[in-house]
């Protein structure tokens, strides 16, 4: 970690999506030829309802398995390692420094909030059956990382349960930021949240990229994505069909005609 | 010392009293953090006592007790816990149903080997022959002391649980259960966690089997029935699964009270004990089941309160 930190960072991961495809029950519902992510430090993914923006970023997670394709990870930038993503268990990508938020909100039941930051923080060794005694070293060794969060996007009652829908995405990003990705993943960070709080997860995400942290976004609100990006891929129907700068994006007649609709601004 | 107050009924009567603690203690680390039934309880208990019971008896050992004694142990613990793996193995990515079907299944099959492999375990005629590890004065010292030590055993246990609760393992098992995909999303493997609790849990009904074939000496193939499994899930089940006091509050208000308040205390008809009293026990037991699931599905002490755990921990 203080390596890391020391030295000068290494180039932001890379993530490389080759013809993967994948249906429900037989209609297509993502099929990628070609697509590179972490190009730029933070990147768009958008594109109308049901597009499989989602549904891509869970294969990219292997939480959705392929029905063919490959996805793979240079870690340390292209020319770099490869990790192929596409034949590793969900759970190896974590610690892989590949980490994604959820679009609908998932919660653990019957653990608080400071329960699921802990939990986010607890690394394999400090989780075996006879660390019955590995509290205290636990909390000591990040309190103060988790508080700062827990000040920071203020919430009600840290020691209790989360309380409202809000919460529990925020919950879930702060989770996703504990993990100290190399490459993030948010499937519409924003939804339902305040104004004020969009403004600080905004903040944070691009605190995360100029540390070097790859940062792909999907979002219906289209104004997080013009402030936010520095690149934006378009989907439609499975496939993404174009690439560009916010500025191209947004004039581009196919995006108009398909998702923004006549007349926006 | 004095043991008149305690007659063999009432050694034998606390005796599984406590051993059941002990079990719905391990099945609460399964079913009720982790989230993975678990119906073949008997068959680790069981596998642990015939395997120890098997050894004791059958080897040509070249030393005696302890030795002997130690070692056939701590292989009925061992072949628990690998038949727990293997279980668990099989068991943790199915469905309610498949876990159901595939844990009684294997209760079922530890019951038919130890029935059919007559030249081991002696089948139904029951395996004798076996003995305490010590030697005191007069068979009821042995037995008071062996409950003894069983009591140990059971607040060792208990003491696991309650540390369990309150280390990253306990959160851990507790998202796995909650949110597996979650729990995985952020880097733990769900499938070697439940494993894990699934091999642990195991072990520890085995050593309870071991002990318990300790105390009778006299391992009978008619234990191996679906009454322990039931009599520990009932306990659980009653007081609270996901509640370190569940056990013992549920198994005290169920085992406790039908196995000794009722069976000593109450003038029950002489021609009852027998035939009648273990089917009127597990009517009994399955009626008091069905109706905390229906008026109060989380037990006596409802659901665990990790916002106190919490606060009692790290303040506020
Ligand atoms: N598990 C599933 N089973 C069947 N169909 C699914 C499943 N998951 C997604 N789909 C379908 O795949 C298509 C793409 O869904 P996906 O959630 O990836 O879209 P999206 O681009 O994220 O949309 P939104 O912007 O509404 O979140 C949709 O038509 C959806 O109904
Ligand atoms: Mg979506």
């Amino acid at each position: 970690m203080s390596d890391l930190q020391n030295s000068a960072p290494a180039a932001r991961p890379e993530i490389r999506v080759e013809g993967a495809v994948k249906s429900f029950s037989g209609r297509v519902v993502v099929d990628v030829d070609e697509l590179v992510l972490g190009d730029q430090p933070i990147e768009g993914l958008i594109g109308p309802n049901g597009a499989g923006k989602t549904t891509l970023m869970r294969m990219i997670m292997h939480s959705t398995p392929l029905d063919r394709g490959r996805i793979s990870m240079h870690p340390d930038g292209p020319g770099g390692e490869e990790i192929v993503l596409s034949d590793l268990p969900t759970f190896a990508m974590a610690g892989r420094g590949l980490v994604k938020s959820n679009q609908v909100i998932m919660d653990f039941d019957r653990l608080t909030i400071w329960d699921s930051l802990l939990f986010a923080v607890a690394g394999a060794r400090c989780e075996r059956p006879y660390r019955v005694f590995a509290e205290h070293d636990l909390f000591d060794a990040h309190e103060d990382e988790i508080r700062g969060y827990l000040a920071y996007f203020g919430f009600t009652d840290p020691m209790g349960f989360a309380q409202s829908a809000g919460e529990k995405k925020l919950l879930d990003i702060v989770r996703c930021l504990l993990l100290k990705p190399r490459f993030l993943m948010l499937d519409e960070p924003t939804a339902g949240l305040p104004d004020e709080l969009t403004e600080k997860v905004m903040d944070k995400i691009r605190e995360l990229a100029a540390a070097g942290t790859a940062v792909v976004i999907v979002e219906h609100d289209l104004n997080v994505i013009w402030s936010l990006c520095d690149q934006v891929h378009f989907m439609a129907e499975g496939s993404v069909i174009l690439r560009g700068t916010s500025e191209e994006i947004r004039a581009h007649k196919t995006v108009v005609e398909k998702y923004l609709g006549e007349g926006h601004v | 010392m004095n043991l008149n107050w305690l007659d063999a009924f009432l050694i034998t009567g606390l005796f599984s009293v406590f051993m059941v603690i002990g079990l719905a203690l391990l099945l609460h680390l399964q079913m009720g953090l982790a989230r993975i039934a678990n119906f073949g309880v008997v068959g680790f208990w069981g596998l642990g006592m015939y395997v120890y019971g098997v050894l004791y008896v059958q080897v040509d050992w070249p030393f005696d007790d302890p030795w002997r004694f130690l070692l056939s142990a701590l292989a009925g613990v061992v072949a628990a816990g690998i038949s727990g793996l293997l279980v668990g193995w099989l068991i943790a990515d199915l469905d309610e149903d498949g876990v159901l079907l595939g844990t009684f299944g294997f209760a079922t099959i530890v019951w038919i080997l130890a029935t059919t492999e007559t030249a081991l375990t002696k089948g139904a005629l029951g395996l004798g022959g076996l003995q305490f590890p010590y030697r005191l004065g007069n068979a009821k010292q042995n037995e008071a002391l062996w409950l003894l030590i069983l009591i140990v055993v059971v607040a060792l246990i208990m003491l696991y649980v309650w540390r369990v609760h309150r280390s990253p393992y306990g959160r851990l098992l507790v998202a796995v259960g909650g949110n597996e995909p979650l729990a995985q999303s952020l880097g733990k493997p769900a499938f070697r966690t439940k494993l894990g609790v699934f091999t642990v849990g195991a072990a520890g009904m085995g050593l309870l089997g071991v002990m318990y074939g300790v105390l009778e000496r006299f391992l009978e193939t008619s234990n191996l029935g679906v009454d322990l499994t039931l009599a520990a899930v009932v306990g659980l089940v009653v007081g609270g699964t996901a509640r370190l006091w569940g056990p013992v509050v549920g198994v005290a208000l169920t085992v406790g009270l039908f196995d000794i308040v009722i069976q000593s205390y109450i003038p029950l008809p002489k021609s009852w004990y027998g035939q009648a009293i273990p089917v009127l026990r597990e009517m009994v037991f399955g009626a008091v089941l069905i109706g905390i699931l229906l008026f109060r599905p989380l037990g006596i002490l409802g659901d665990m309160r990790r916002d106190k755990l919490m606060r009692s921990m790290h303040g506020e």
